[in-house]
């Protein structure tokens, strides 16, 4: 689902990722970890095309992004789901608005994005919670809500970055405990975070990166 | 892109305008005012130009008698003169006719021509030529064959009108001109207000390009909300003129001296259809720089 060969991506002098090679096969329940300034939230962004690589060979999804074109970029996205560790809710636009978005870019038509809304939202527990705005909800709530958004159109792929990391040790779990469920479906999950007693708590494969390089596992 | 997809990119293009009220108008704004000063331009320019059909048209010599030439020779001259092939009509004016006519043109004039006599004005010939002699170096010739002592001056107005013509060519270029400058200043101004736009949406349009956006789910409400803008900005800078011509109009009717352009007109409906279409061009090329300047920064 998720091949690197030798990645490097260099900003200016400064050298975030080198060398990078793994693989996070179909299905798989994967975190990236490491500490502050490893280079994680940098492999993210390269999975999900924000950046490209200074050189290797990426795949995501069936698509080399070492080959991609500016204007395939939405079909990749359209076939992932990211979530961000500030949420990125449009807080001007309702919880049903901002989760129907992924659909609606697509063009979904209106009635079966409501019914795929409410649907998704009783996946992350908040059922009947669409006519809220963003800001009317808890911490943990928005991050259900960036989740729910996420896997409204049924990816193969899920990246979260630090998807806990504003959360408290309850809420913490209970996204999680989502992010297992979506895993479960089929949905292939690779979370970055340093959070270790939450790794402890849902043990799955680490990819362990320190000063932008793999370190094993 | 099928029907649904549309129905989307209405609706947020709708809804963008209702959220950013106060800055689509400033947009429709702009491109009203720049229209108002181009429809202005072609409507001072249609004006003079039928004023300047008008006066070609209308081409005429005035043959002034010397005093010396007695009341048969000017008949006989005026005869002479009307035998000849270019000349159509040619009226004989005599001091007399000529003062009667000053004295109903000009008033409170009468006075003073009475107390200077009966003969204070030349008895003069008015000769209306053939209309394929509305040229100034035919009717510079014309002036030039008829030339006799018995006439003390020909007064054809032909530098004059020359003149307004050479001056008609300038304010068209000068208005061509200009009028590039206010489209590019007003598109200029729109821009940087679509900008505004997106910079207040900038959050969502990042956020829909992470979930999968395509250029153009981005773009299209932009261009709706531009074209929308043009044209609600013409439809307003029509009104406008309409306003401005009415007004003129009124002012014109009840002036003595203006009269003869009272018969000002609105410009004609294919102008009017062209305003719309250069507003609708207008809000359509700002958003679309707006937005494509913003594609190529957000990547």
């Amino acid at each position: 689902m998720i091949r690197l060969y030798n990645i490097s991506k260099q900003y200016g002098k400064h050298q975030a990722l080198r060398d990078i090679s793994f693989t996070v096969s179909k299905g798989e329940f994967c975190y990236i970890t490491g500490p502050s300034g490893a280079g994680k939230t940098t492999m993210l962004k390269l999975l999900y095309g924000a950046i490209g690589p200074t050189s290797g060979q990426l795949q995501v999804a069936g698509m080399n992004l070492s080959l991609l074109k500016k204007n395939q970029l939405p079909l990749l996205r359209q076939q992932i789901g990211i979530v961000f560790q500030d949420f990125k809710l449009i807080p001007t636009r309702t919880v049903g608005e901002n989760i129907g978005l992924a659909l609606e870019v697509i063009g979904t038509p209106r009635d079966l994005i409501e019914r795929r809304v409410q649907a998704v939202l009783n996946i992350v527990g908040l059922p009947g919670r669409q006519h809220l705005y963003p800001s009317f909800l808890s911490g943990g709530e928005q991050q259900r809500v960036a989740i729910a958004r996420a896997i409204i159109n049924d990816p193969s792929i899920l990246l979260a970055d630090e998807p806990t990391g504003n959360l408290d040790g309850a809420m913490a779990v209970a996204v999680m405990d989502i992010l297992q469920k979506i895993n479960l479906r089929g949905t292939t999950v690779l979370v970055a975070t340093h959070d270790a007693a939450l790794m402890k708590r849902f043990p799955y494969r680490c990819i362990r990166f320190r000063n932008g390089q793999l370190e094993t596992k | 892109m099928n029907v649904t997809f549309l129905q989307h990119m209405l609706r947020r293009a709708t809804r963008s305008i209702w959220e950013n009220l106060y800055l689509n108008a400033v947009s429709a704004s702009v491109i009203g005012a720049s229209l108002i000063l181009l429809g202005l331009y072609s409507m001072i320019q249609n004006n003079l130009s039928n004023v300047m059909d008008t006066w070609n048209k209308d081409v005429h010599v005035s043959v002034y008698f010397a005093d010396d030439v007695n009341e048969e020779e000017r008949i006989q001259l005026r005869d002479d003169i009307h035998k000849m092939s270019e000349v159509v009509q040619v009226r004989y004016i005599s001091e007399l006719d000529a003062k009667k006519w000053l004295i109903e043109e000009v008033s409170g004039i009468d006075e003073t021509l009475n107390e200077l006599g009966d003969n204070v004005l030349p008895a003069s010939l008015e000769i209306t030529l053939d209309a394929a002699m509305a040229q100034p170096d035919k009717i510079a010739e014309f002036a030039r064959r008829i030339e006799k002592k018995e006439f003390a001056a020909i007064d054809y107005g032909v530098e004059w009108v020359d003149k307004f013509n050479t001056f008609l060519r300038m304010f068209h270029v000068l208005g061509t001109f200009v009028g590039i400058l206010i489209i590019v200043a007003a598109m200029f101004l729109v821009t940087n207000t679509v900008h505004l736009v997106i910079y207040n949406r900038r959050n969502e349009l990042e956020i829909a390009k992470l979930v999968g956006a395509t250029q153009s789910f981005i773009m299209l409400p932009f261009l709706i909300e531009g074209a929308v803008q043009g044209v609600v900005g013409a439809l307003g800078a029509l009104s406008g003129l309409w306003i401005i011509h009415q007004t003129l109009l009124n002012q014109l009717q009840q002036s003595q001296t203006l009269r003869m352009v009272a018969r000002l007109e609105f410009i004609p409906v294919g102008q009017q259809l062209l305003l719309i279409f250069i507003g609708l061009t207008l809000g359509l090329l700002a958003a679309f720089i707006a937005t494509y300047r913003f594609l190529r920064k957000v990547g």
